[in-house]
């Protein structure tokens, strides 16, 4: 269903942006070092933050003394937890959901650490370079309290307890039920199963976590300027935690370099920074290192999954039972709660296939280690790669090529709305349509008759299949973290031609990478009939719209679009109103495009700065009545959202003497519904698809049993680099959805396939050896253990 | 992430260099190309007193023949090495090498001297300077001395030198063979190397006369394998051949483990590695 307006006689002749491969508007200045990014603001005489953080795990603070910092040259003030108190209160993630307890959110430590990088006093300093130098003279007595490192150990009786508050380490628990599992289960013809893991990732954006606090002395008030992209939900949150109203607490994001989530929840520092504006009343900055970025930034998946799925004789998945262990680490998030990650595992493992039975239990455990957040897929990584795994395993128990048993499985065309066994319900997406495509732009056939040939030849040359379904663009029905009382639902445009004519589109969305700048201006060019250069998109700034959250969750193309469309359409009829006078012609015979009011069929025409003058700066021309403000403000709610789907088809050989993968082909058939610009689409699939290899292959946080943190380094922390990363065909199933404009959100989608591809891929490599995969990422390490365990099997076997 | 608190000389001689590292008491550090030393600086993981920038000294970067020897600056920077015409016709196997050497950006700055000063277990100019036998030229307040590669490389980011030397040139000779080969795995390409090996053969129609073999990744230093040389000399030349050197490399080192490689993987790559390399060493054509 496309609820666009339906097309008129100009609409042929007319240059459509949306759909046209336009260069990215904001690409010129981040390119040529033009952006603005929190840290290039220059407040008068700034003051720097620097942050003492916990070396310990799990400890009482037993004394803190700052007396040696706070006489270090160039020092104004050291804060301890002790010495804020007064200044805010504590900011909790609330959430409905039971068996939950939120861990409260302070700024800095109180009374005991519970990770690594934790945050313990911050001093204040007329430099960094001398704030972190008195760093160095704070002395921090603690007490060992035993480190929780893995979650197994951390549900064991007797464990430490990080949150003694909470009297359990288990900080959330849900279970998902349809149908009778048990019996469904026992009736498969098949039953395939094993202890899936992927390890803890970093988020790892370029431009690390950055603040800028500028303190207006004239009224009290501060402007933050953060690296975050929920710029929006952080005033809301400050503004309540310092009592401070919003007309005096404006936050802005500016240029973003890179989230991927990882600055998609408010952060105890982003609160203290403000704590100190106040204080001092002077302005303040802080920019993490990438030490800092590293260990304290909110972190990604970390689950075991413990999983099973029965099949029929024809190899129809019946019964699928999941038991989830997400290691959250030591806090929840704001706003969405340490059940985000772990909890969209278990609602999403079904994924995209007709279930009839499914039982999915999560226990999100804490951990001494940097809480889990949002990342790039968002538990939908770790739930693709699960039930991947689990369908190849049931083709090869069934003797059903992988792609037929996902054709098997898969919700048809004529079946949606669909509702999957966990209660998710996909609208109409073209799931099979995007495995056709893929495996005939991979050459599938050809694959295998390579594959044949290969496995002659002794080598190791697989093929992996992913398909994934997500819920994107999700309107106010359904929360983006379960039971989370903040509103996600909706989206403001607000646009204004003001009386040069010039056009403002102002949104609540913050891009930070995604080329909204670029896409919202097309959207706004077309559906306003302005000309593309003439619009300029503001976002990112809580001045601007009168509430807002900001960029995640695959929402902004489909809600701040959306909302672009509807202020577009009531602007458009203010234009018309006007220029009906101006061209003294009936309404309906008004058309307006290029920036201009055109009588249909004539060459008489206005243009919007003529327009605009004719509202605001002239009192002659229109009668009062007529001279409406050329402005319109839309808050648009998708109510339910929509689906975007794909299918990743990998083909990867695995090197027996060096044990490394190569990726030799890689194929993306995806449908993110209308697209509004192929090269942004692209982009993001090129770029999902990356870190979707990264946690296929190469990245790992590694904690030991202490709760140090060994991969804190870009040495350590491998991540994929271009050499690492192959071409990539991606093919667009654009098939529209039922929201305004018939979009879907497809920044995501590209890391939840391409793990789950990969994996696949691999233990197809690897089968002739009796290889599975199970736990990502593969790094030549596991692959090298795995061959040396299969060596020491089939000699075994021989004797 | 800032350093702590160093003072800074840029002196315009070597001598001056010295005396400022003696004046510095032991709290001197010399900075090159700074690749390895600048995030030392801002870890806090080193904290000099002094901090001498060899940059502004002039005639510290050449490639030169020097009789049988290629000489190199201490100053020069990897990019020219690997840019080189005289190394890739007379040191090929170092040419071979450059490539691996981190990333293009790296390698604009980094030097030879610092990085055999920095003496990275991983590195390959270090493990190249053992496969050469070269000869360090070290400059301290009683004049020049040399240093041979082999007695350079202590530990792991450890060198011999006292704290007011500075390596000033080195001079690789040019060794005679009939085939070579350069062998090297890491993570991704430009990282630090899980395994590497160097090869050279001199070879008769049937008999290997002489080998010489070089390795890296494995051990706390780069290592020159003799042992290995001294058996694999003399040895009649078979299909087995590159198997029984992978073989014999393999059970001459302990490899370490890491947060990347277990001491089992990377003594199989090195396995690995070896067996390509002699292959390639046997059947180039010179």
């Amino acid at each position: 269903m496309n609820s666009d307006r339906p097309a008129q006689p100009l609409d042929v002749l007319r240059p459509r942006n949306v759909g046209a491969p336009i260069r990215r508007t904001e690409d010129p200045r981040l390119l040529t070092g033009r952006g603005e990014y929190s840290a290039d603001r220059k407040p008068d005489r700034p003051l720097h933050l620097a942050f003492l953080r916990s070396s310990q795990a799990h400890a009482r603070i037993t004394r803190i003394d700052t007396a040696a910092a706070l006489a270090s040259p160039g020092v104004v003030e050291v804060l301890t937890a002790e010495s804020i108190v007064k200044d805010f209160k504590p900011v909790i993630p609330f959430s409905r959901m039971t068996n939950y307890y939120a861990t409260p959110i302070l700024p800095l430590a109180a009374g005991k650490v519970r990770y690594v990088g934790e945050a313990v006093a911050a001093v204040i300093a007329t430099s960094r370079y001398l704030a972190e130098d008195a760093l160095e003279l704070i002395e921090i007595d603690y007490e060992p309290l035993g480190a929780v490192s893995r979650p197994e150990f951390a549900v064991t009786e007797g464990a430490p307890l990080l949150h003694d508050a909470a009297g359990t380490n288990v900080l959330v628990a849900r279970e998902f039920k349809k149908g009778d599992v048990a019996s469904d289960s026992k009736a498969a013809a098949v039953r395939v199963g094993g202890r899936f893991e992927v390890t803890r990732k970093a988020p790892l954006a370029m431009e690390p976590r950055s603040y800028t606090v500028e303190y207006e002395k004239r009224r009290d008030a501060i402007t933050l300027y953060t690296s975050s992209n929920i710029p929006g939900i952080v005033r809301d949150a400050i503004s309540e935690s310092l009592d401070l109203p919003g007309h005096r607490l404006r936050v802005v994001a500016p240029d973003v370099g890179g989230s991927f989530g990882s600055k998609g929840s408010l952060y105890p520092e982003e609160i203290l920074i403000c704590i100190a504006a106040r204080r001092l009343r002077r302005s303040l900055k802080w920019t993490a290192d990438r030490l800092e970025d590293i260990s304290s930034s909110s972190q990604a998946f970390a689950e075991i999954v413990d999983a099973e799925m029965g099949f029929d004789a024809n190899g129809i998945a019946i019964s699928l039972q999941a038991d989830v262990i997400g290691d959250v680490g030591a806090y929840s998030i704001y706003p969405w709660t340490c059940g985000l990650e772990p909890v969209q595992v278990v609602s999403f493992l079904p994924g995209p296939y007709k279930i009839a039975s499914y039982r999915g239990a999560v226990r999100g455990v804490a951990t001494c280690k940097p809480p889990t957040g949002p990342y790039r897929g968002v538990g939908r990584p770790i739930s693709t790669f699960v039930t991947e795994r689990l369908m190849d395993l049931g083709a090869k128990a069934l003797g059903i090529d992988p792609l037929e048993i996902r054709r098997r499985n898969l919700v048809r065309p004529e079946e949606f709305p669909y509702r999957i066994a966990s209660g998710i319900i996909w609208d109409r997406t073209g799931f099979v349509e995007c495995l056709d495509a893929a495996a005939e732009t991979a050459g599938y056939r050809e694959l295998r008759s390579l594959q044949a040939d290969a496995r002659k030849q002794g080598r190791l040359f697989g093929i992996g299949i992913a398909s994934y379904a997500e819920l994107t663009g999700i309107g106010s029905r359904i929360a983006v973290a379960p039971g989370m009382p903040i509103n996600t639902g909706s989206e403001t445009a607000k646009i204004t031609i003001d009386s040069t004519g010039a056009i403002t589109a102002a949104f609540g969305v913050a891009s930070h990478g995604q080329g909204l700048e670029t896409t919202l201006a097309q959207i706004v060019a077309d559906d306003l009939g302005a000309r593309f250069e003439d619009v300029r998109v503001i976002q990112g700034d809580s001045d601007e719209v009168p509430m807002s959250t900001g960029s995640y969750a695959s929402r902004s193309a489909v809600l701040g679009g959306g909302a672009a469309k509807h202020a577009c359409r009531i602007l458009s009829e203010k234009i018309k109103r006007v220029a009906s006078h101006l061209l003294e012609a009936n309404q309906d015979d008004i058309e307006v495009f290029g920036g201009k009011a055109i009588v249909l069929g004539t060459d008489r025409a206005v243009t919007f700065r003529q327009i605009a003058k004719a509202v605001y700066s002239d009192m002659k021309t229109l009668p009062v009545k007529a001279r409406e403000e050329l402005s319109a403000t839309y808050t648009y709610d998708p109510i339910n959202g929509t689906t975007a789907a794909a299918t990743h088809i990998a083909a990867v050989e695995v090197d027996p003497a060096t044990c490394f993968v190569r990726i030799v082909k890689y194929v993306v058939a995806e449908d993110c519904g209308r697209i509004i610009n192929p090269l942004i689409v692209d982009g993001q699939v090129h770029g999902g698809v990356a870190q979707g290899i990264g946690a296929a292959l190469f990245e790992e946080l590694v904690y030991d049993d202490d709760g140090q943190l060994l991969s804190a380094s870009l040495i350590d922390y491998v991540i994929p680099s271009a050499p690492e990363v192959p071409n990539m065909e991606v093919v667009h199933v654009e098939s529209e959805s039922g929201v305004e404009g018939g979009f879907r959100g497809m920044g995501e989608g590209g890391t939840i396939g391409a793990p789950a591809a990969i994996a696949n891929a691999i233990a197809d490599a690897l089968s002739p050896l009796g290889i599975e995969v199970s736990l990502l990422p593969m790094t030549p390490e596991r692959i090298f253990r795995l061959m040396e365990q299969a060596k020491l099997k089939s000699r075994g076997k021989s004797r | 992430m800032k350093p702590a608190k160093f003072d800074y000389v840029a002196p315009t001689t070597v001598d001056a260099a010295v005396e400022a590292l003696v004046a510095a008491n032991g709290e001197g550090k010399v900075l090159a190309g700074g690749q390895s030393l600048l995030p030392l600086l801002n870890f806090r993981m080193t904290r000099p007193g002094v901090l001498v920038d060899l940059n502004g000294i002039q005639g510290l970067s050449f490639i030169e023949p020097r009789g049988d020897r290629i000489a190199i600056g201490a100053l020069t920077r990897h990019r020219e090495i690997e840019q080189s015409p005289l190394i890739a016709s007379k040191l090929p196997v170092m040419a071979a090498a450059m490539r691996h050497v981190a990333h293009l950006a790296i390698r604009n700055r980094g030097t030879i001297g610092g990085s055999l000063s920095h003496a990275d277990p991983a590195a390959e100019l270090p493990m190249l300077s053992l496969f050469y036998g070269a000869e360090l030229s070290v400059q301290g307040p009683a004049g020049r001395r040399i240093v041979a590669a082999e007695d350079f490389f202590v530990d792991a980011l450890t060198n011999c030198l006292e704290p007011e030397e500075i390596v000033v040139e080195i001079e690789f000779p040019m060794l005679a063979y009939d085939g070579w080969a350069f062998e090297e795995v890491a993570r991704r390409f430009g990282d630090f190397a899980l395994a590497s090996i160097a090869v050279s053969v001199r070879r008769g129609s049937s008999t290997i006369d002489n080998v010489r073999i070089a390795v890296m990744g494995v051990a706390d230093t780069p290592l020159r394998l003799k042992a290995v040389e001294g058996k694999f000399s003399g040895v009649s030349i078979d299909d087995r051949t590159p198997d029984r050197f992978s073989e014999l490399v393999m059970s001459s080192v302990s490899a370490n483990s890491d947060l990347h490689a277990s001491s089992e993987y990377r003594q199989h790559l090195l396995g690995k590695l070896a067996a390509r390399a002699m292959r390639t060493a046997l059947t180039a054509k010179e």
